[in-house]
C-alpha cells in the first residue's frame, strides 16, 4: 500500500526494514541516536535532523552513536564490513570526508581489487549533500564527482521519497561500498511510497518527463529544478525530456544516450562544480559515443567554480536555476531552428 | 664545596604487565619529571647547590631541564645546578646500574634519590655501594620504597646530605638477600626472593599463584604491597630487626592466606611451613628446577645440576631515614630562620 | 620431569621457531632478489622484529583478525598466509594471494583473519575497530589485532580508535612494534609523549612494554592481553621494543643509523639466536631438531622463490576485472 511519506521517513524507513530483515545491519554515526550518556533522553535527536529517529527503540544498540571521530568509526564500520557486517554509517555531512577520506579512498574502494578479489566490503556511508540550507562552504558542498572518480565505490543520490527507499535498500543488500547522498533540501519533500521493502537497482536511470526535443541529465535535488525548466519550456513548445540518473556510479549510459539519439540535444544540470564533474562526464561521454546524433553543442548547468557562499542571496545565485537550465535549452534549441 | 646528590629517575619502571592482569598503576614520564622537579626545590631549600642525574633518552630529563628553564626564565633560583653522568643510553637496566656504580665512584656523591619501585631500588642497591638511598615510589610494587609525598623526600635528603643531621639518625640500614647460581658473582633482592615452577622470564613479574613455592623476606610487614605480603600476613618482621623469614608454599596446603601480591590482585596462596630466616645463614631451594623472582620479578632460572644459594645479610646498604630526619628538623629548628622565643 | 621449563610444549616451541625462521629466511632472500632487480616496486622488509609477529600470532585463529602495516610479511606468514602465494605475490604473478593486484604491501587473506598488509600508516586502526565490533555482535569471542609502527603511533587515526576501542570496550589490541625509526626519522624526535604506555593511559587502557627481541616476553605478555580481551575485558596496549635490520625499504642506505648499529644488533639483539640458545641450553629443544626446522624452512624458501619466478604473469583481462562485486 502506498501512503505519502517524506523522503527522511523514507530513510528511516528502509534503515527499519533491512535491520530487520538482516541482523548483521548495524547503523552507527554521530548522534544517530542522540544523548548517548547524556542526563537526558535517549533517542533525543535520532540524527543530526531526526533521519533515524524512532529506530533505537526498534533496535536497541545495533545502533550506535559516535564519537566524534569520523576517520575510526568511519573506518571502523568499513573494517566490520570486511568482517562480514553490513554497517550503515553516517557521515552527517558529506563535507566531513575531509577527515575520513583515507577510509573510503585506500581502505574500503581498493580490498576488494588490491586483494585479488577475495575481499567484500558491504559498507553504507550515508551522508547530506547539497546547498540550499544556509549552512555555508563546509556544509553545502555537493562532492559527488570526488566519490564518482573512485574505482570500487557506488554513488547514490536519490531525488524523491520513493527512490529513496528503494535505493537504500539496495544499498545495503549490495555487496560493495556504497556512498548514499541524501540532498538535505529534500528531506520534506512526499512521494508515494509503498510500505512494503522494494529495492531499485543501480544503474537504471529515471526518465522523469518524457519530451522530444532535447534531454535533460539530472540528479538530486536540481532533477526538480530540471522540471521546472521543463514545464516553462513546455509552454514556448519545447518538448524536454527529464533523466534523473539516480546512481553515478554505476551510471545508466544506455539510457541517457538513447533519450539524445532521439533528442539530438543534451543539457545536464549538475549541482556540483563545473571542473570535472558529473555534467562534464555525461557532455564528454555523449560528445564520444553520440556525436553524430548531437544537433548543438552540449550544455553543462553548474554551481559556479566557487564554494558555496553563506549570504541567502549569494547562495539561491550558486544553485543551478530552472531559469539557468531553461536558458540552456534555448541555446541547443536557437542553432536548430536558425539552421 | 658542598655534597651532591644524585638523582636517578627509572623512567621504564611501571610498564609490565602487572598493569593488565592487575590494573597497576603507570606513572606518567611527565609526572615523574614534577617529582624529580619537586625533590630538587626541597634539596635547594636545605642549601644543596649541585645534584647529577642519570640520563635517559625517554623523556623525563627533557621534561626536568624545561622546568628549570621555565623557573630560570621567570627569576627564580629555586633548583640545584643539574648536571648528567657522562654515560651512554642503552633504555635498560643497565643504564641504572651503571648510574649507581658512576655516583658510587665519584666520591661527592651524599646520597642519591631513586625514582621507581622495588626493581630499580634493587638496580640501585647493587651499585651504590655506601652512598645512602632515598627512594620514591614510582614503580608498579612498591614495597621497598616508602610513599610519602617527594618534597618531603628531598627535604630530608637534603639536610642529611648537607650534615645537618647526624649520620646516626639520618641514615638507616637495611637488609638484602643475596642469590647465588653456581658460585657465580650474587644477584640482590631488597624485599623478597621467590622460586617459583616457571622456568623462563617472559613478561617477568609474577601473577600466576599455582607457581609459588617458596618465598625468603628480608622483612615482612603486613601493609607491604607484593609477594612480601604473603609473609607479612603470618609473621611480621620489621626492617630494622636481624633476620628475615622464609615461607614454604604450595598450592594445595591447607592454611590459606589472602594476599595482595601485586597492586590489585589479592589471591589465594596455600602455606605449608615458615620460619626465621637468620642472617648469614645459606639457604638450597626445595624445588629443583625453576625461576626465582627477585622482588617480585623472574630475573634467573635455574636447572635441577645448578646450585642455587640464598643468604641475608644484615646491615647491608643505607637508606635516608625520612621520618627521623624531619623529626631531628623538627627538634633542633632545622628548617627555622630566626631563633623562636620559648614559651 | 620434563626438560621443558617453557610454558609451550616442544611442538609449540619448534612452531614459534618455525614461524620466525620462515619470516627470517623470507626477508633475507628477498633483500637477495631485490637486489638483483627481479622484483618490482618496493619491500618493506620485517628482518629483526620475528619475535613480535610470532609471540602475539600463536594465540590467534582463523576467527581473530589482524591489520597489518607495509612492513607486513611477518604478520601474514605468523597469521598462516601460503608462503609460496606471498612470494608469487610479491613477484606480481596470477598465482600470488592477491592475483598480482596487491603486491607487497597489500598481501591480505580474509580467510586467515590476515585483513591485509597496509600501505596507509595507521590505517589498520580504525579497520580493526571494526573487526572487533563486528566480533563482538557475533559474539563468537574473537578478538583484533592492530599493529603499527613508533611512525604510525602519532597518526590521528590511531589515536582515534584507541579512543573508539575504549568506550565501546572492544576486543581489540594495539600492538606498537617500536623499533626506533619512522622510516629515517628517530621516535625521540618525532613522539612527544615519551612511553606508549603513557599513551594508551591517556585513553585509559591498559598499556605494557616488552622486550620485542624475547620471543617468551612478548608470548605471555600478548597472552594476558588478548585473554582479556577475548573474555570481555576490553582493548590494551602492547609495546614491543623491536629492532628492524634492514632499511625503511630496500635501497635506503641507513646513513641515519649509528655506525654499527646493525652489527651490533644482529649479533646480540637476534631474537631467533636468542630462542633458539634458550631452548637448547634448556634442554627443551635439541640442537639437531632446530637445525632440521633450518634446513626445511631454507628449502621452502627455494620453492617459493622459484615457483614464484617460473609463475604466469596475470593476463591482461586482470586489469578490469574485481573492482566491483557486481556492476
Amino acid at each position: 500500500m502506498a501512503r505519502k511519506i517524506s523522503y527522511k521517513q523514507a530513510i528511516n524507513e528502509a534503515l527499519d526494514l533491512e535491520m530487520r530483515r538482516d541482523p548483521t545491519v548495524i547503523v552507527l554515526g554521530e548522534d544517530i541516536v542522540g544523548g548517548a550518556g547524556a542526563p537526558g533522553e535517549l533517542d533525543a535527536w535520532g540524527g543530526v535532523l531526526g533521519v533515524t529517529k524512532g529506530l533505537h527503540a526498534k533496535h536497541g544498540n545495533r545502533l550506535m552513536d559516535t564519537p566524534l571521530s569520523e576517520s575510526a568509526y568511519i573506518g571502523a564500520a568499513i573494517g566490520a564490513a570486511a568482517c562480514g557486517m553490513r554497517p550503515v554509517a553516517e557521515l552527517m555531512f558529506l563535507d566531513f570526508m575531509g577527515v575520513c577520506f583515507d577510509q573510503i579512498l585506500n581502505q574500503a574502494a581498493k580490498f576488494k581489487y588490491m586483494f585479488g578479489g577475495k575481499a567484500k566490503t558491504p559498507v553504507v556511508i550515508r551522508a547530506m549533500v547539497g546547498a540550499g540550507f544556509r549552512a555555508a562552504a563546509q556544509h553545502s558542498q555537493m562532492l559527488t564527482p570526488l566519490f564518482t572518480h573512485v574505482p570500487g565505490l557506488k554513488v547514490v543520490c536519490p531525488s524523491n521519497a520513493y527512490d529513496a527507499k528503494g535505493l537504500l535498500i539496495q544499498s545495503i543488500r549490495d555487496d560493495d561500498p556504497v556512498i548514499f547522498c541524501e540532498h538535505k533540501a529534500l528531506y520534506g519533500s512526499e512521494a508515494d511510497v509503498p510500505e512494503e521493502s522494494y529495492a531499485i537497482p543501480f544503474g537504471e536511470a529515471n526518465i522523469v518527463r518524457e519530451g522530444k526535443d532535447v534531454t535533460i541529465v539530472s540528479y538530486g535535488l536540481t532533477v526538480h529544478r530540471a522540471l521546472d525548466a521543463a514545464e516553462k519550456l513546455a509552454k514556448t513548445g519545447v518538448q524536454a525530456e527529464v533523466i534523473d540518473l539516480r546512481t553515478l556510479s554505476p551510471i545508466d549510459w544506455d539510457t541517457v544516450i538513447e533519450s539524445v539519439e532521439n533528442t539530438g540535444r543534451l543539457v545536464v544540470v549538475d549541482e556540483a562544480n563545473p571542473r570535472c564533474s558529473i555534467a562534464g562526464d555525461v557532455a564528454a561521454h555523449v560528445a564520444q559515443n553520440a556525436f553524430g546524433a548531437l544537433k548543438a553543442a552540449p550544455q553543462m548547468v553548474t554551481a559556479p567554480h566557487t564554494p558555496v557562499p553563506f549570504s541567502p542571496v549569494l547562495e539561491d545565485l550558486y544553485i543551478p536555476s530552472a531559469d539557468a537550465i531553461a536558458a540552456a535549452v534555448t541555446k541547443t534549441t536557437a542553432r536548430a531552428l536558425a539552421a | 664545596m658542598t655534597p651532591k646528590v644524585g638523582i636517578i629517575a627509572n623512567p621504564i619502571s611501571a610498564r609490565d604487565i602487572r598493569r593488565v592482569v592487575a590494573s597497576a598503576n603507570s606513572v606518567q614520564i611527565a609526572d615523574r619529571a614534577n617529582i624529580v622537579l619537586r625533590a630538587l626545590a626541597a634539596l635547594r631549600a636545605c642549601g644543596v647547590e649541585e645534584a647529577v642525574m642519570m640520563p635517559e633518552r625517554a623523556g623525563i630529563a627533557g621534561h626536568v631541564l624545561r622546568g628549570i628553564e621555565r623557573a630560570r626564565a621567570h627569576g627564580e633560583d629555586r633548583f640545584p645546578r643539574l648536571s648528567f653522568l657522562p654515560m651512554p643510553v642503552t633504555g635498560t637496566v643497565e643504564d641504572t646500574r651503571r648510574a649507581a656504580r658512576l655516583m658510587a665512584a665519584a666520591g661527592d656523591i651524599a646520597a642519591i634519590i631513586v625514582l621507581g619501585g622495588d626493581g630499580t631500588h634493587r638496580a640501585v642497591v647493587g651499585g651504590c655501594g655506601s652512598v645512602p638511598v632515598a627512594g620514591i615510589s614510582t614503580g608498579t610494587n612498591n614495597a621497598f620504597p616508602e610513599h610519602r609525598e617527594p618534597t618531603i623526600t628531598g627535604l630530608a635528603t637534603g639536610l642529611a646530605a648537607m650534615g645537618l643531621v647526624p649520620a646516626r639518625i639520618a641514615f638507616a640500614d637495611n637488609k638484602k638477600i643475596e642469590v647465588s647460581l653456581d658460585g657465580a658473582p650474587p644477584e640482590i633482592a631488597l624485599v623478597d626472593v621467590a622460586i617459583v615452577t616457571d622456568r623462563f622470564v617472559g613478561a617477568r613479574a609474577l601473577w600466576r599463584t599455582e607457581t609459588f613455592r617458596e618465598l625468603y623476606v628480608t622483612f615482612a610487614d603486613p601493609e607491604v604491597i607484593g609477594m612480601a605480603a604473603i609473609a607479612g600476613l603470618i609473621e611480621p618482621v620489621s626492617r630494622t630487626e636481624a633476620g628475615g623469614l622464609a615461607v614454604t608454599l604450595a598450592p594445595t596446603a591447607a592454611t590459606r592466606v589472602r594476599a595482595p601480591i601485586a597492586p590489585g590482585l589479592v589471591e589465594e596462596i596455600g602455606i605449608e611451613s615458615w620460619r626465621r630466616l637468620p642472617a648469614g645463614a645459606v639457604l638450597t631451594p626445595a624445588l629443583a628446577a625453576g625461576a626465582i623472582a627477585l622482588d617480585g620479578e623472574r630475573e634467573l632460572f635455574f636447572d635441577p645440576h645448578q646450585q642455587v644459594e640464598i643468604r641475608l645479610v644484615d646491615r647491608a646498604f643505607h637508606t635516608v631515614d625520612v621520618a627521623a630526619v624531619m623529626r631531628f628538623a623538627a627538634r633542633e629548628h632545622l628548617l627555622v630562620d630566626r631563633p623562636l622565643v620559648d614559651a | 620431569m620434563t626438560n621443558n621449563p617453557f610454558p609451550l610444549s616442544k611442538d609449540e616451541l619448534l612452531a614459534a621457531y618455525r614461524t620466525m625462521r620462515t619470516i627470517r629466511d623470507f626477508e633475507e632472500r628477498l633483500h637477495v632478489e631485490f637486489a638483483k632487480g627481479d622484483i618490482p616496486g618496493f619491500v618493506h622488509l620485517y628482518a629483526g622484529e620475528e619475535a613480535c609477529a610470532a609471540g602475539i600470532m600463536m594465540h590467534l585463529t582463523d576467527i581473530d583478525r589482524i591489520a597489518s602495516t607495509h612492513r607486513g610479511h611477518g604478520h601474514c606468514i605468523a597469521k598462516g598466509v601460503d608462503v609460496h602465494e606471498m612470494m608469487a605475490e610479491i613477484y606480481g604473478k596470477s598465482t600470488g594471494a592477491c592475483r598480482g593486484k596487491g603486491g607487497s604491501m597489500h598481501i591480505a587473506d580474509l580467510s586467515k583473519g590476515m585483513m591485509g598488509a597496509n600501505g596507509i600508516l595507521g590505517a589498520g586502526a580504525p579497520l580493526i575497530c571494526g573487526a572487533g565490533l563486528a566480533a563482538k555482535f557475533r559474539g563468537d569471542g574473537g578478538v583484533g589485532i592492530t599493529f603499527f609502527g613508533d611512525g604510525a603511533s602519532n597518526q590521528g587515526t590511531v589515536l582515534e580508535s584507541m579512543n573508539l576501542a575504549a568506550i565501546w570496550n572492544l576486543p581489540v589490541i594495539f600492538v606498537v612494534e617500536n623499533n626506533g625509526y619512522a622510516e629515517s626519522t628517530s621516535v625521540e624526535y618525532a613522539t612527544a609523549v615519551d612511553s606508549y604506555v603513557d599513551r594508551a593511559a591517556g585513553f585509559g587502557l591498559p598499556g605494557v612494554t616488552v622486550d620485542g627481541t624475547d620471543f617468551f616476553a612478548v608470548h605471555e605478555a600478548a597472552g594476558e592481553v588478548i585473554r582479556r580481551a577475548r573474555e570481555g575485558g576490553g582493548p590494551a596496549l602492547l609495546e614491543c621494543k623491536t629492532i628492524r635490520f634492514f632499511g625503511h625499504f630496500e635501497g635506503d642506505a641507513q646513513t641515519y643509523k649509528a655506525k654499527g648499529e646493525n652489527d651490533y644488533n644482529r649479533e646480540n639483539r637476534d631474537c631467533l639466536r636468542i630462542f633458539a640458545n634458550r631452548v637448547t641450553s634448556a634442554g627443551a629443544v635439541s640442537e639437531a631438531e632446530i637445525s632440521l626446522v633450518d634446513r626445511e624452512v631454507a628449502a621452502l624458501i627455494d620453492a617459493a622463490v622459484e615457483s614464484a619466478k617460473g609463475a604466469p604473469l596475470p593476463s591482461p583481462r586482470e586489469l578490469l576485472t574485481d573492482v566491483y562485486v557486481a556492476y
